[in-house]
């Protein structure tokens, strides 16, 4: 499903902060009937939560089971249909009619009902043409969760892109919520790590890139085969993913949609510990290499050239493959804690993630791009949010 | 086919192949997909999938969007089914057995494969919102780029044929398949076919990046009826395939009809095959292929069947 309108049962998955709780409301809403809220968690429901969502229904286990029951028992008529969270008004009223009944005050450029109305700007082709402000996100399906992109679109082009600020300001509470890979990474930098466990966690987090990532160009059914892989790929097995590949590959047609697209420079990359998008720009930087267990397995990093969206998603391909194949190889090492720390997205500290110094980027990177160009950009930057911002503050939570 | 009942009838059975069709795309979608994804395939669900995700549907209520244009967005769907039940209305399942065979088959044809765009921006206009309206945009130029070559690669088949009937097209196919007399003919057709029913690497219009564009706002009866729209019109495409380039009913041993099954069978599996193993392309480098090599080489296409017919 890619769109509200086609659900009946909306799962949320850990704590949501309160800035998002508009926007969920907002997504809830835009459910057809009959449909009703799952809340995947384990700590007891908010009072603001269950105050918006009356009829919400709180799971701690097995999600599926639960969900598929859930929607038994609402299409059965067991379960009543929730009713909308917000009132269905317009954002802003109505002003009234003009003198020549030509819609009011609000209807010349401006905000009618709350609503911004075309307005002109000059496109990428030096023409001034009319533009849609629109706001994108922060549950839309390609983008990472809580990403909002406020863009002005002509046509199919971005003439202009803001991007605002992750609303996941704080840690969450919630476990459920918290990545466990995340906590491992978070954990490296303070305390020896097994090798083999970091690069296991390594290549999962990049199958599920690549799942995701075959969603947003049309390839479902191998999407659910790589985020099979994700599960049940063993040390070693760089064979799977290689086959993987080699279905991606061998038709052209999937790098021939992602070549040149979203380039990054490697210059303007340097020293920002940006992880594979870096090393897909060229340039050789890992965390790992600092590390004297890496270096006594035979760690280099690879790197591809191109800094596209084509050399991104070679570039995660070869890691998982490396990953593995260090996985099989380290035996009991462990890692030296050193404060900072090779993620699956690029070096983090106790106070840092690459996300948030990958963000800037975005706005330039997008602009003068179509839109379907536009989200494979994004896509294969594998930006996460939800990416605790202080990884000390997850790494105390988990012990 | 001229006493009373003979049109009630055809329209009855075009209707029922119609849906077996959308049934029979709808199954193999399920199954090419499970097998791309490497699972085991489970027949009976395969089976029963499209009815219970049918009926589902049914079950969904219709949300509605503001101020949207809702005669356009109940007809949007009825258009694109109808245009797919008048391009199938023109497939002879054997040489006596047609629901349709005017003289200008390809024309009748060419004018319904044209309204297709009409049925998709209409679908992308009506909700008055966003995603739909950046589909119905991004539709227009794409059935703008691939329709040409599309019906070029068709019309090239009239040339041997000596007639615009899809009925003699397929008879002028006895001793020679058009996919053998010319070659670029079928799978230009093809791939123009994956862009009039926006299908799998095609399928720009409703793609993932906008939220399923044209149908982003569609629900229940609304969102099955769009599908099944689409659904048919990828088979009547595969089935005016098989009569244009496959030689309709012509092959050895088994009845004529069961050939055009085979056939259109046999395309259905190569588009939904696609669908499942190409990746969206790019519609900026979609639209240079289809004006800079696709239209030449249809243009080719034809020039080279009438050299031959000199």
């Amino acid at each position: 499903m890619d769109t509200p309108r086609a659900a009946n049962v909306l799962l949320v998955a850990g704590d949501i902060p309160e800035s998002l709780s508009e926007a969920l409301a907002h997504t809830h809403d835009a459910m057809s009937h009959p449909r009703v809220t799952v809340w995947w968690s384990s700590v007891p429901v908010p009072q603001t939560m269950a105050e918006r969502f009356p009829g919400l229904v709180q799971v701690d286990g097995d999600v599926v089971e639960a969900v598929i029951a859930v929607h038994r028992d609402l299409l059965a008529g067991r379960r009543s249909s929730e009713p909308p969270i917000l009132p269905d008004v317009d954002p802003v009223p109505w002003r009234g009619e003009g003198p020549y009944h030509q819609g009011g005050s609000g209807m010349t450029g401006g905000t009618p009902y709350g609503r911004p109305m075309a307005e002109l700007m000059e496109d990428r082709d030096g023409l001034r043409l009319d533009y849609i402000p629109l706001k994108v996100g922060p549950f839309f399906p390609r983008f990472p969760v809580g990403l909002v992109l406020n863009v002005k679109m002509a046509g199919d082009v971005v003439l202009e892109a803001e991007a605002e600020p992750s609303p996941f300001t704080t840690a969450v509470s919630d476990v459920l919520a918290m990545d466990a890979e995340d906590a491992l990474f978070a954990r490296s930098l303070y305390e020896p790590v097994a090798v083999a466990e970091l690069e296991m966690a390594r290549a999962r987090s990049h199958l599920r890139w690549l799942a995701d990532a075959l969603l947003s160009h049309e390839l479902h059914a191998l999407g659910l085969r790589a985020l099979r892989l994700s599960v049940e790929v063993k040390a070693g097995d760089g064979v799977a993913v290689r086959r993987l590949a080699r279905a991606l590959s061998w038709t052209q047609v999937l790098r021939w949609s992602t070549a040149g697209v979203g380039r990054m420079r490697g210059d303007d990359l340097a020293g920002m510990g940006l992880g594979p998008v870096a090393r897909a720009a060229g340039l050789e930087e890992d965390q790992r290499t600092d590390d004297p267990v890496y270096r006594e397995l035979g760690f280099t990093p690879v790197v591809q050239k191109g800094g596209d969206a084509a050399a991104r998603w070679r570039q995660r391909i070869a890691e998982t493959v490396q990953s593995l194949d260090i996985a099989a190889r380290a035996e009991g090492r462990e890692t030296s804690p050193m404060q900072h720390a090779e993620s699956p997205r690029g070096r983090i500290e106790p106070d840092s993630v690459p996300f948030s110094r990958l963000l800037p980027f975005v706005p330039d990177l997008i602009r003068g791009l179509e839109w379907g160009d536009a989200v494979t950009s994004l896509v294969s930057l594998d930006l996460d949010l939800q990416a605790i911002p202080q990884p000390r503050v997850i790494a105390e939570a988990a012990g | 086919m001229n006493d009373v009942t003979s049109p009630v009838l055809a329209v009855v059975v075009v209707g029922a192949v119609m849906m077996a069709g959308t049934y029979t795309v709808a199954v193999l979608n399920t199954l090419v997909g499970v097998a791309v994804s490497g699972d085991r395939v489970r027949w009976g669900r395969a089976v029963a999938g499209p009815v219970r995700t049918a009926a589902l549907m049914l079950v969904q209520q219709r949300q509605s969007t503001e101020k949207n244009d809702a005669p356009g967005w109940l007809i949007a769907p009825a258009l694109l089914a109808a245009l797919a039940a008048v391009s199938l209305a023109l497939v002879p399942l054997g040489p006596d057995l047609v629901a349709a065979d005017p003289e200008t088959g390809f024309v009748v044809f060419s004018s319904a494969i044209a309204f297709v765009m009409i049925a998709v921006y209409l679908h992308g206009w009506s909700p008055n919102s966003a995603f739909p309206m950046h589909g119905a945009y991004r539709y227009s130029a794409q059935a703008l780029s691939l329709q040409i070559p599309f019906l070029v690669a068709m019309l090239a088949t009239v040339l041997p044929a000596e007639s615009m009937s899809i009925v003699d097209i397929v008879q002028a196919q006895e001793s020679l398949w058009n996919v053998i007399r010319q070659p670029l003919g079928l799978p230009i057709y093809l791939m123009a076919a994956a862009s009039v029913s926006f299908w799998g690497p095609l399928n720009l219009p409703d793609a993932a990046d906008l939220a399923e564009g044209t149908s982003a706002e569609d629900s229940g009866v609304a969102r099955l009826l769009w599908q099944v729209a689409r659904a048919s019109m990828l088979f009547a495409l595969a089935a005016m395939g098989a009569a244009g380039f496959l030689g309709g009913w012509w092959g050895p041993w088994l009845p004529g009809f069961v050939w055009v099954i085979l056939k259109t069978l046999a395309l259905l599996l190569i588009l939904v095959f696609a669908g499942h193993t190409l990746a969206r392309v790019r519609i900026e480098k979609m639209v240079v292929v289809a004006w800079a090599v696709l239209i030449p080489l249809a243009l080719v296409n034809i020039f080279v069947s009438g050299v031959f017919l000199l």
